[in-house]
């Protein structure tokens, strides 16, 4: 009587039960895994395990179920690190592209005795959990994405790239490295809004991150400071080697126009440069610097590349 | 002394059931893993969960840490921490006998998680006449910059917990790890029914 109501509740559980022998043969399973599965009760009854189910791992499979037996302990696998253990079909075959039912798997001993005699595999389908999952994870990703990066330029946007340079900064403080800052404005950009309107405007904009992206190396963090403003990060760089990045970038401007509904429009950038001082107490202090270099570049003319005047004295003092 | 305080002769109890079960639970494990595991002479303390954190941090930098949940008959309940340092985990795959690249680090520690808090607690219920069930362990986080973080954006339903320190250490793999049990208020009454059972039966 009470066997008969066991069968009747394990054949409508929502789990697949399967039991094994010491030697991995399959003495019973339940409804669940004969429909997942695909298979009659005949052909599997008596069979081992790893001919019903070929895609076992199979020195895993005996390694993990050598502990069942002899500590006597359950075991388990879960989906977010092997996402099924048995190919079965699964519930969410129309509204998920998973393939195969995503597993949560638990082995449990069972003693006759007080020795491990069988083994009771539970099966849970966790498909759903494993696809909001995946979702969410994909969704997350793209959100701290989109938090770093300037939506039309693709640059890192300012408050990001300021949280690099905080990190820079610090770390080259505190492994007394090197470190440039390149600022760089696009020159006279208002009247090149007014000759071919905003979307002009952003085509140059969008342009000009692109190329000066091409010109960095990796490890150099790029990002758009302001409006038309750009400024570069470069770690273990040299006043030299920045002023020759600057020198590039700025020729590379010059020299390419940016094409825009059958028009070209030439553009030119205005940069300055500065290194890590001493005498800078915080990352500020070398924006500031470079910021003040870049005013210089402008009231000079501009297009052209201007050092900071505390690095240019340095610079001066060893000639 | 609160209704959560063991008397002295509770905690003496209860730190014997525990040292024989480290015992036994060491020799099963030196069979299945062929090496010799020693365990140190365990920490029996309350925590506060404001203070847990803390207590978990102590000498630890970059961590990984495996939770499980058990319960018993009788209402005994908690969950097991098991705590590891990267530096102590290169060769788990080769300890636990499996190929290295039958499985991630991830794995390995879920699974080495298992065996330690299963087979310690096994032992340790079947002294006090009981049997433990356990939940699926999860790894809460790779490092304990983010199981702080984890931690403290949690508003506890507990304040004050029963916390059992054991270390474990497999010199043949240079590999330590600690397995922190931590047993919630209501469950503590319940730990101290059974120890006075135990205490009454000598």
């Amino acid at each position: 009587m009470l066997d008969t109501l066991c069968i009747n509740i394990s054949n409508r559980l929502n789990t697949g039960i399967l039991i094994l022998d010491n030697d991995f043969n399959i003495i019973m399973w339940n409804r669940f895994l004969e429909v997942h599965a695909n298979k009659k009760d005949n052909q599997v009854t008596g069979k081992s395990v790893f001919t019903v189910f070929p895609e076992l791992p199979q020195k895993w499979f005996e390694r993990k179920l050598s502990s069942v037996i002899q500590l006597k302990t359950q075991s388990f696998c879960g989906w977010e690190q092997r996402h099924h253990l048995f190919e079965l079909s699964h519930s969410r075959p129309i509204t998920t592209d998973s393939h195969f039912m995503a597993q949560n798997c638990t082995f449990l001993p069972v003693e006759v005795e007080g020795e491990v005699e069988r083994i009771c595999i539970l099966i849970e389908d966790v498909t759903d959990v494993c696809h909001y999952q995946t979702q969410l994870n994909k969704a997350l990703h793209e959100l701290a994405l989109s938090n770093r990066i300037d939506g039309l330029t693709q640059a890192f946007n300012r408050r990001h790239w300021e949280e690099c340079l905080a990190k820079e900064f610090s770390r080259a403080r505190r492994h007394n490295h090197e470190l440039a800052l390149v600022m760089l404005d696009l020159d006279q950009f208002k009247l090149l809004n007014d000759n071919f309107g905003h979307q002009g405007g952003d085509k140059v904009l969008v342009d000009t991150a692109k190329s000066i992206n091409d010109l960095l190396r990796l490890g150099d963090i790029f990002g758009r400071y302001g409006g038309e403003e750009f400024a570069v990060i470069l770690p273990s760089t040299d006043l030299v080697g920045a002023e020759e990045v600057a020198e590039r970038i700025r020729q590379t401007i010059a020299k390419s126009t940016v094409d825009y509904q059958g028009r070209s429009i030439s553009v030119t950038v205005s940069i300055g440069v500065a290194i890590i001082d001493e005498q800078d107490s915080r990352y500020e202090d070398l924006i500031r610097n470079a910021d003040l270099a870049l005013y210089r570049a402008k009231a000079m003319g501009r297009n052209r590349v201007c050092l900071a005047e505390e690095t240019l004295d340095k610079k001066t003092i060893v000639a | 002394m609160n209704a959560f305080d063991l008397t002295e002769d509770q905690q003496d109890c209860l730190q014997e059931l525990i040292n024989v079960a480290m015992g036994q639970a060491s020799d099963q494990l030196a069979r299945y893993l062929d090496t010799f595991v020693y365990l140190k002479v365990p920490s029996i303390e309350q925590v506060k969960s404001e203070h847990l954190i803390d207590t978990l941090n102590q000498d630890l930098k970059e961590t990984a840490v495996v939770s499980q949940g058990f319960f018993g008959y009788e209402g005994i309940r908690g969950e097991a921490l098991l705590i590891y340092q990267p530096q102590d985990s290169n060769r788990l795959a080769d300890l636990l006998g499996y190929e290295a690249d039958e499985l991630t680090f991830d794995e390995q520690i879920i699974d080495l998680s298992s065996i330690l808090t299963t087979t310690f607690l096994n032992v340790f219920a079947s002294q006090i006449d009981n049997q433990m069930s356990y939940s699926a362990p999860r790894l809460l986080s790779a490092n304990l910059g983010t199981v702080s973080e984890h931690l403290q954006q949690q508003s506890f339903n507990w304040d004050l917990a029963l916390k059992v320190r054991i270390s474990y250490q497999v010199t043949d793999y240079s590999f330590n790890c600690d397995m922190v049990l931590l047993i919630p208020e209501q469950a503590i009454i319940n730990i101290k029914t059974v120890i006075d059972r135990i205490l009454e039966e000598f």
